[in-house]
């Protein structure tokens, strides 16, 4: 029978892999430190580069280079938000459903959707980025003079929630189609999550209307970083409401479990076979 | 070399198994994102200031980054091999290992090139990107670094080994050199306070930079591919001596 779930068993699921992570980084800690510092390196490299770039030109789009900062800051801290409760593949879930690993899941005295949202987090070896965007914004925030008062903080943590829902709702929208094509679309979240990962930290400002919009509804790159950042300097780009990123969240989220719902009941009745008897996939 | 076209010809229709609408996703956001990355360099540049390069050298430079981009960020199957599989195939074939990933990695590339790369050349053709190249070295220059790219995924892959199979890290770096040290995004002459001038001379800047620096006509055609003839000189023999020492370290447990 599945357990009630309350905020408090919510809190000790995540208290479980928590602690699982906190295994991994004292029984293996070299490596987990490696991990840790990899994963630092690769956000500092794609971010410096816009960064870069806005210092050698002294901004981009009429954006000042501090304030395309403070967009790189953003964008570190929903990466190191996304890595930090995303680090089971719970997020990359074309992963799990390719591989077969969800027939793990449905043995599980727990719906699927608790466990997907608790199983990715790693707050021992998945927060350096967090931590480096904490800082990074703190600085940023200074060098822009921005006056932070408590309702600027609660704006910053509801939009990292909301570009987290947008990231994690476009995979499982596209993910749907690993239900029906387990081994071509194993990788499919990974496509469309890091496949444009770039374009989320450039800023869209100077670019004509006609593109702009295409990136902030079609291949929402411009909601990842630059939307919630000039919303938060108090300028949401053309003539938007700040509000629009909920909404596109909320609406793509609701599309996205349709479908996903859609995929997991043919996944239910079919099944995978992804394995070979040696171990290894297909 | 006719089992490794046999090799090759396996790889590129293993990718079409499932039919080429599986393929149109990563198809699409390419020709998105170089869509939106020709309109955000057009800003960029158009801010006035100095960048060594005009507006249309950047739109090929952006253009042929994207067309090339596999050959230009060589990545075989052996970044995944402890973990995929792969090893397996790999040791039961008759043909060495190193060959069967070129041939592999080669094959692979075939259904990019011709459902995305030559689409989207007419199309910027159309739309008036020059694609000719600026000087005849353009082809020296590729096969340089495409032949550096299969050395330096040969260390990376000796690397995985060292590292017990984090083939998830290893992405993640070679993530972080595709995006800062090779010029394959952004062009190294682009970067500010100096960095052009000291990372021209590092060994990725001889990866998918160097022949597109040299098909744009950013940079010295004769300097970049002997430096670039260079770099292979030094990174084969290395790579090919800690691949003979790294092979007995692998270690293969299950997908």
């Amino acid at each position: 029978m599945a357990d009630r779930i309350t905020p408090r068993r919510i809190l000790r699921l995540l208290a479980v892999s928590a602690k699982m992570d906190l295994a991994w980084l004292l029984r293996d800690t070299k490596y987990a430190l490696i991990g840790m510092l990899g994963e630092l390196v690769n956000n500092a490299a794609t971010v410096s580069g816009t960064f870069l770039i806005a210092s050698r030109f002294g901004g981009i789009g009429g954006m000042s280079a501090d304030e395309v900062l403070f967009m790189m800051a953003y964008s570190t801290l929903n990466t190191g938000l996304f890595i930090l409760f995303g680090s089971g593949n719970n997020i990359h879930i074309s992963r799990i459903i390719g591989r077969g690993q969800l027939d793990h899941s449905f043995i599980q005295p727990l719906p699927l959707s608790v466990q997907l949202s608790t199983g990715g987090f790693s707050p021992f070896t998945g927060g350096s980025n967090l931590i480096a965007g904490a800082a990074l914004t703190v600085f940023s925030v200074s060098r822009l003079q921005i006056p932070v008062t408590p309702g600027w903080v609660a704006a910053l943590i509801v939009y990292q929630i909301v570009t987290l829902a947008i990231i994690a709702a476009r995979s499982y929208l596209v993910s749907a189609i690993a239900f029906y094509a387990p081994a071509a679309a194993e990788e499919i979240s990974s496509t469309v999550i890091e496949g444009s990962w770039f374009l989320s930290t450039f800023p869209l400002s100077g670019m004509p209307a006609y593109m702009q919009f295409p990136l902030l509804t079609l291949l929402p790159e411009g909601l990842m970083a630059w939307f919630p950042a000039l919303s938060l300097l108090g300028k949401p780009p053309l003539n938007l409401t700040a509000y629009y990123p909920i909404a596109f969240a909320l609406l793509l989220s609701l599309i996205a479990r349709a479908v996903f719902k859609k995929g997991l009941k043919y996944y239910a009745q079919k099944g995978s076979n992804r394995y070979v008897p040696f171990g290894f996939r297909r | 070399m006719k089992k490794m076209l046999k090799t090759a010809r396996m790889s590129a229709l293993e990718l079409l198994n499932n039919g080429v609408i599986y393929l149109l996703p990563d198809i699409l956001i390419k020709a998105f994102t170089l869509t939106a990355l020709l309109f955000l360099w057009r800003t960029v540049l158009s801010s006035g200031a100095d960048a060594g390069m005009s507006v249309a050298q950047m739109m090929t430079y952006t253009t042929v980054s994207a067309l090339l981009s596999e050959q230009l960020n060589v990545k075989t199957a052996a970044s995944g091999w402890l973990s995929e599989g792969v090893l397996l195939k790999l040791y039961g074939r008759p043909l060495p290992v190193l060959a069967q990933l070129f041939a592999q990695t080669a094959g692979g590339w075939v259904p990019a090139l011709l459902l995305f790369s030559l689409p989207a050349a007419l199309a910027a053709l159309a739309l008036g990107v020059t694609l000719v190249p600026a000087s005849p070295l353009f082809p020296l220059s590729l096969a340089l670094c495409i032949s550096l790219g299969f050395a330096v995924d040969v260390l990376f892959a000796c690397l995985s080994i060292k590292m017990r199979n984090m083939s998830w890290l290893i992405d993640r770096l070679r993530a972080a050199i595709a995006a800062v040290l090779s010029g394959t995004v952004i062009p190294i002459q682009l970067l500010p306070f100096g960095m052009d001038k000291a990372m021209r001379y590092q060994p990725f800047a001889s990866l998918g930079g160097a022949p597109l620096s040299v098909f744009a006509g950013t940079a010295d055609a004769g300097e970049t591919v002997a430096l670039q003839a260079l770099w292979n000189l030094i990174v084969w023999p290395a790579a090919l001596l800690i691949w003979k020492k790294s092979q007995e370290g692998m270690v293969s447990y299950g997908g």
